[in-house]
């Protein structure tokens, strides 16, 4: 295959094309920690998990990738272009603010991302697309949801973050709740001191 | 400087002597958990009834009368709280009585900091297991160091489930040592699997497989349960491992001591490039000597504490104690 686009814990990313169009695949990797059986129910299960989050985020009319074909533990996804939002913050409330509304459409649709954050969000033009699904849940309750709040809270900073969740909130339909759970959950002790990009 | 280590907080009341890194001695009583699990009140009578003899042949094994101890540590938590009252008392006595500092250890911070020294480890993620505690942690780098924690159990420790699992199973509990020995050659068997980025959940599988008991055998529940569960830890420490760019493994805590999960996280290591240590299973279990161990460190900076500020803290975060390196 070609050459790696990125590796991750889960999954590794090239690219190839297909019918003369560029896309990625997303390849779960075999494990050799885990036993035969368990490895590959586990990497087929969140194959298909991810290959549904992504399919119903679209037909919701959230900007994501295209989902253009899925095997046993692959997905094949077309490629956007443009620059994540970690890297592209400091531009100004309107990519912050259309992330706000990402996550509102997702929310609404059933979909908790479960990774939110501005790693996950790639500006391409005046749209800002989510990407990878790969642990989002689609039984989500306000847990789930207030989660990936926090997550965007902890990385943001106050005027973005203020940006953000003024979107999210006039567009989620269950915005008030989520962001009772969220507060609740911040009050949880442990979650305090957990952020992750001071590691 | 010689000090004695006091531990306390949960089924063993240990004491161990050490000088300049080196163990000279660790002796234990262990409170027997039989098939009623722990009982506060009990264990903190087994406690009082063995804490004199286990800390006087602590000394005597070592080589050392009690005039000889520079300092004193002791476990200040996490624990069950009359449990770590004894460890606290005994060593408040000692040294009032000896007129020499006193420093309270984080029990967490024992069981990492013995295993990553004695493994010669620098800068590893930790993945501590054990009863009470399984969580994935690194030194924080910030100011004054600490542990973070980047990932734990959601609910329950895995040690606690293993136990939990093979008290149902009619299985002598011990860190998961008779399940261990009853899944050589089984079978698998689907099992729920909880992993959310680098934190994870025990308390599903167990009431999952309590009740494939009676639908499969022992053999092939005690092995899926151990693949699914150990499975999980790897799956959270290999995210942590790439997520810090460590490329090294220090695994500690009582569970520990299984030989199948050290052998699965040394695959995690070699296919990352890592370095995977561990402590010695005497180490691995509670002990006074990672008490004394840590709190070495801790008295020859010339930290320590006056009597007043030496409590117990039934819920004392890792992340909250400051480590010296």
């Amino acid at each position: 295959m070609k050459p790696i686009v990125s590796e991750g814990a889960e999954a590794r990313i090239y690219r190839t094309e297909l019918y003369g169009r560029r896309i990625l695949v997303k390849r779960r990797e075999p494990k050799r920690y885990r036993i035969k059986e368990l490895d590959s129910s586990i990497r087929e299960y969140r194959t298909r998990r991810e290959a549904t989050a992504l399919a119903r985020a679209r037909s919701s009319g959230a900007s994501v990738p295209r989902l253009v074909g899925v095997g046993r533990y692959d997905l094949y996804i077309e490629e956007i272009k443009g620059k994540t939002l970690s890297s592209a913050l400091g531009i100004g409330s309107g990519a912050t603010r259309e992330a706000g509304v990402q996550l509102a459409i997702l929310h609404n649709a059933g979909i908790a991302h479960g990774d939110f954050t501005p790693a996950n969000l790639i500006l391409s033009g005046k749209r800002v697309y989510v990407i990878d699904f790969g642990l989002s849940s689609l039984t989500t309750g306000s847990e789930e949801r207030a989660l990936d709040l926090l997550l965007m809270k902890r990385q943001l900073s106050r005027a973005e973050y203020s940006s953000f969740i003024r979107a999210y909130r006039s567009n989620a339909a269950e915005g008030n709740e989520t962001l009772a759970r969220l507060r609740e959950v911040e009050e949880r002790g442990r979650y305090q001191k957990r952020t992750l990009s001071n590691i | 400087m010689l000090v004695l280590g006091i531990e306390s907080s949960a089924h063993t009341f240990g004491a161990g002597v050490v000088e300049a890194g080196k163990v000279l001695s660790n002796k234990k009583a262990m409170y027997e958990i039989g098939t009623s699990g722990m009982i506060p009140k009990k264990v903190a009578e087994h406690h009082i009834l063995n804490a004199n003899e286990v800390i006087a042949s602590a000394l005597s094994g070592a080589g050392v009368s009690v005039a000889d101890i520079e300092g004193i540590a002791y476990t200040k938590g996490p624990g069950i709280g009359s449990c770590l009252q004894i460890g606290q008392l005994a060593a408040k006595t000692l040294a009032k009585k000896l007129g020499i500092p006193i420093v309270p250890v984080n029990h967490g911070i024992g069981h990492i900091e013995i295993a990553r020294i004695m493994a010669n480890l620098a800068d590893p993620v930790a993945l501590y297991v054990s009863g009470g505690n399984s969580q994935i942690l690194k030194i924080d780098a910030h100011g004054k160091a600490h542990y973070r924690v980047l990932g734990e159990t959601f609910d329950i420790g895995i040690g606690n489930m293993l136990d939990n699992f093979a008290r149902a199973a009619g299985l002598n509990p011990a860190w998961g040592s008779s399940v261990e020995r009853q899944a050589q050659g089984g079978s698998y068997i689907s099992m729920p699997y909880t992993v959310k980025g680098m934190d994870f959940s025990f308390t599903g599988i167990l009431t999952h497989a309590q009740r494939q008991l009676k639908l499969h055998t022992k053999r092939d529940v005690c092995f899926s349960l151990q693949e699914t569960s150990f499975s999980m830890l790897c799956e959270a420490t290999e995210r942590a491992l790439l997520l810090t760019r460590s490329d090294e493994i220090c695994v500690c805590g009582g569970v520990a001591q299984n030989s199948r999960l050290k052998e699965m996280l040394a695959i995690v290591a070699k296919d990352h490039g890592a370095r995977i240590g561990y402590a010695a299973n005497e180490f691995n279990a509670d002990n006074g000597a990672m008490i004394a161990f840590v709190g070495e460190r801790m008295l020859s900076r010339g930290i320590k504490a006056s009597l007043s500020k030496c409590t117990i803290e039934q819920r004392y975060r890792i992340d909250s104690a400051e480590v010296v390196r």
